[in-house]
């Protein structure tokens, strides 16, 4: 969040309710960066992470009357972020596995042999693989809040985090001599 | 030796948060392979929360900011067009009034009942423009009920201008059906907005 916007939050929320394009915009100024790199860490595409920015800021802007201050305005954004990223990743299922991913590239025979980068080996999980690892490691999140916001349980995201690090491990390297 | 599964790592990393059984952390205890897996664990994570912020390549705002306008403007517009539906119906009302204080050789039941429903709509759009809507803080749920009811409200509203093209009887038929389900939308827009009643039954 920028200083500036800090500093002034409660002024600048205060007429972000009422509709003020101005401080709507100061909203999007402060929070695009953060909102961008969550959507762009759980989609597959920087395309689908801008229009996961874009939908998400538009709720922000219908919604921010419905704010009741109960917790931090990023934590309120985000929930928002991560339901919309998490929305377009379930219309993007259709692609969201490690296994066809592997097929298309042809790359399981070579596992083994590899050394990734933590970007690629991130970049290389399923969708819905990556996204419990990023809301859970990076964002803090609980198993039983992914569950919610994925519409399926706690243990789902629990044995999806597991097989994520599983992978990493492998592509990484890291197996244990 | 059996060592730890990563499930069972990944319990042991958040003691009191995702607690693991004593039996996996005696064994962590006592087993080098697996501390060293739990080490790794802990690495990838601290290496997972320092990766670099990436940022947009385009400003989406000016595109965001214009969609918000546009629907800002879209719900005024629907909400004048409550009241000019209202304004039709008063007149449409007063005419089916003259209409029936002439001597008819029947009096037809479509007509009161078309009369009685043009007027409900028209209590019920004054009572919701009394409590101002647009105005008030909504939860989601309730703000998406809401909407639902507008657009069903706008639906039904578009169809009744298109009754123009219907013939005397039909028409009369398809106008009552529409005024009663228009009638029947609002009382449930205005419950939602006044009473905010959580099992509306969309």
């Amino acid at each position: 969040m920028e200083s500036s916007l800090l500093a002034q939050a409660e002024t600048v929320i205060a007429r972000a309710r009422t509709g003020d394009p101005e401080a709507l915009g100061a909203l999007y100024r402060a929070f695009e960066s953060p909102v961008y790199n969550l959507a762009r860490r759980i989609c597959r595409t920087s395309e689908d992470a801008e229009d996961v920015l874009q939908e998400t800021f538009f709720e922000v802007c219908r919604s921010i009357g419905r704010y009741r201050e109960e917790g931090s305005l990023w934590g309120w954004i985000r929930t928002i972020a991560a339901s919309k990223a998490l929305m377009r990743i379930r219309r993007n299922k259709y692609r969201d596995t490690d296994e066809l991913n592997d097929q298309v590239m042809g790359r399981r025979q070579e596992d083994s042999h590899l050394r990734m980068d933590l970007e690629a080996a991130l970049e290389r999980l399923s969708e819905t693989s990556r996204a419990v690892v990023w809301l859970h490691d990076v964002e803090g999140y609980t198993h039983d809040e992914i569950g919610a916001m994925m519409g399926k349980t706690a243990s789902f995201s629990k044995s999806q985090l597991a097989r994520a690090h599983s992978r990493l491990r492998q592509w990484l390297g890291e197996e244990v001599a | 030796m059996n060592h730890l599964s990563m499930e069972s790592l990944l319990s042991l990393r958040e003691p009191g948060r995702e607690p693991g059984t004593a039996t996996a952390q005696e064994h962590l205890h006592q087993c080098p392979q697996c501390q060293a897996e739990l080490e790794r664990l802990h690495q990838r994570v601290a290496r997972l929360k320092a990766l670099p912020a990436l940022r947009p390549g385009r400003d989406r705002w000016p595109e965001t900011a214009a969609r918000y306008r546009a629907e800002r403007a879209r719900r005024r517009t629907r909400l004048a067009g409550f009241t000019g539906l209202g304004g039709l119906a008063a007149a449409a009302s007063v005419a089916l009034v003259l209409s029936l204080g002439r001597p008819t050789p029947s009096a037809d039941p479509t007509t009161e009942q078309l009369q009685e429903a043009m007027v409900r709509s028209q209590a019920l759009e004054t009572a919701l423009g009394a409590y101002n809507p647009d105005g008030r803080v909504l939860d989601g749920r309730t703000a998406r009920m809401a909407q639902e009811l507008e657009d069903r409200i706008a639906r039904v509203d578009r169809e009744l201008e298109a009754t123009e093209l219907l013939r005397q009887q039909a028409r009369d038929q398809e106008l009552l059906r529409l005024w009663r389900e228009r009638v029947g939308l609002l009382d449930a827009l205005v419950d939602v907005h006044v009473t905010r009643a959580s099992n509306a039954g969309l």
